[in-house]
């Protein structure tokens, strides 16, 4: 079973009995909403509540992939339909068939695979590259977003004959921010569920001042967010601290104009870009890559050093926890600069 | 059915709604009425013994009305749908494939949907 829909809020509650009434029905689905507040739970729970449960459920992400790509992925192609294909391979809507296809961050795929994919779903059928045989496919199409289609379609990015085939159940679902009461018992389920997958004795759930205080943030990163604070919590234990980290993030980014407070995405973006000193718009150092790396450094260099910590710098025991080479671990450790305690 | 057939409306305009459901009210329709597919189909759902003309706009918040029609063409076949819309070509299209028995773009004048009603519950007798 996959993760069920978490909240009691109206809106929650709401989604939830749409889902009740739709999930036999097969029509086609749009889910929308802010990155991170549980499109493919929903998507899952549709699921598993068809007669297509037991029935493959493919996931595919149309912004992951380059159009051609995308496009053979979708539905695949025959052996020599193109140079390096040496073997047929079967696309995601053959994969699907009887099942469900996911198809997420639906609203960057390219304007010519729209087209294709709106033929699929008028005709039922689609055909491989390179292929001469249509396949019949009966496949629940379900879409997933964080843009807004109708602004996409005004601005000419998004098919308005598509949008109309795939809204035929809609499923919006509102920025944690917007239903506060859920996030309790978002807490309640995720630090039972981290913990059981922890596995310790020594996992210390957060006391009623620290949930106090996660209910009356504002949760940019939605349901993700919360879930990486509490995996956060759950390992490194020190709650106070973590809680006065979101705090501090939350108020540089308040402070600062140029980021909307909608869609920003990760919470931690301005403790890693300096939005103000260092602002994306205007130079040219700038990369996401460079910020990528940064907060991956940053992460790596907190679970290490607080491992290390733990195991009184036995570098053996600690890369056995990390499940990485001793070696890597070594390089890590110079390479991020984390130094004993009384170096 | 008696002298006052069982109609259900939705649409997710007030006004439109408002104004269909007064006016089918005074031609001595029983009217029920929602504002999006999921009250809607909810209605359905509770008065299917005795509902006997269902008119639904087609662009809907959660559940459309081509997945209103379509749903109810599945279950309850024989129950006549008469689907109205503001919108281009492509939901018009969609209600034909979902079976709606008939598809009225607005505007049109309120006595031709009554006169439609009144046919589709004629033939349905």
């Amino acid at each position: 079973m996959g993760v069920p829909i978490i909240g009691i809020s109206d809106s929650i509650q709401r989604i939830k009995e749409l889902v009740a009434h739709v999930a036999h029905t097969g029509l086609n689905t749009v889910i929308s909403g802010e990155s991170g507040v549980g499109k493919e739970v929903v998507a899952q729970s549709l699921y598993q509540k068809s007669p297509r449960l037991g029935k493959p459920f493919v996931k595919i992400n149309c912004a992951a992939l380059p159009e051609g790509l995308l496009e053979s992925e979708l539905f695949g192609y025959e052996r020599g339909a193109f140079t390096g294909a040496e073997q047929k391979r079967r696309g995601k809507f053959q994969l699907a068939h009887g099942g469900v296809l996911l198809l997420d961050e639906i609203g960057d795929m390219p304007m010519a695979l729209q087209a294709k994919l709106l033929h699929v779903l008028q005709s039922g059928e689609f055909s491989p590259l390179g292929s001469e045989k249509d396949f019949k496919t009966d496949t629940w199409v379900i879409a997933a977003t964080n843009h807004d289609l109708k602004l996409d379609i005004s601005e000419g990015k998004f098919r308005e004959d598509l949008y109309y085939r795939l809204n035929i159940i809609k499923v919006y679902i509102s920025p944690l921010r917007e239903r506060p009461e859920d996030i309790v018992p978002l807490i309640e389920y995720y630090v039972e569920d981290y913990a059981s997958q922890l596995g310790g004795n020594n996992i210390q759930n957060p006391d009623p001042e620290v949930i106090e205080r996660l209910r009356t943030y504002h949760w940019p990163g939605n349901v993700r967010e919360l879930q990486n604070v509490l995996k956060r919590m759950l390992v490194l234990g020190d709650h106070e601290r973590i809680v006065d980290e979101l705090f501090e993030t939350h108020t540089a980014q308040s402070d600062n104009d140029g980021v909307p407070s909608e869609r920003s995405g990760p919470a931690n973006a301005a403790s890693l870009v300096d939005f103000k000193a260092y602002d994306p718009m205007n130079n040219g150092a700038f990369s996401l890559k460079k910020v990528k790396k940064k907060a991956v450094d940053q992460v790596e260099k907190e679970v290490i050093s607080y491992v290390l910590q733990k195991t009184d710098w036995n570098r053996s025991k600690a890369s056995k926890i990390l499940k990485v080479s001793y070696k890597t671990l070594l390089n890590k450790i110079s390479e991020l600069e984390i130094t004993p305690p009384n170096a | 059915m008696g002298s006052s057939p069982k109609v259900l409306i939705i649409d997710d305009t007030e006004e439109v709604l408002t104004a269909l459901c007064k006016y089918f009210k005074q031609k001595k329709y029983n009217v029920l009425s929602a504002s999006n597919g999921l009250d809607g189909l909810k209605m359905i759902e509770l008065e299917k013994d005795s509902l006997d003309i269902i008119i639904t706009d087609l662009v809907l918040p959660n559940i459309s009305g081509v997945a209103v029609i379509s749903i109810v063409k599945k279950k309850y076949p024989d129950l006549p749908v008469i689907a109205i819309t503001g919108w281009g070509e492509h939901p018009e299209s969609l209600a034909k494939e979902a079976k709606a028995d008939l598809v009225m773009e607005k505007p049109f004048k309120l006595p031709a949907l009554e006169k439609a009603t009144r046919e589709l519950l004629r033939d349905k007798e």
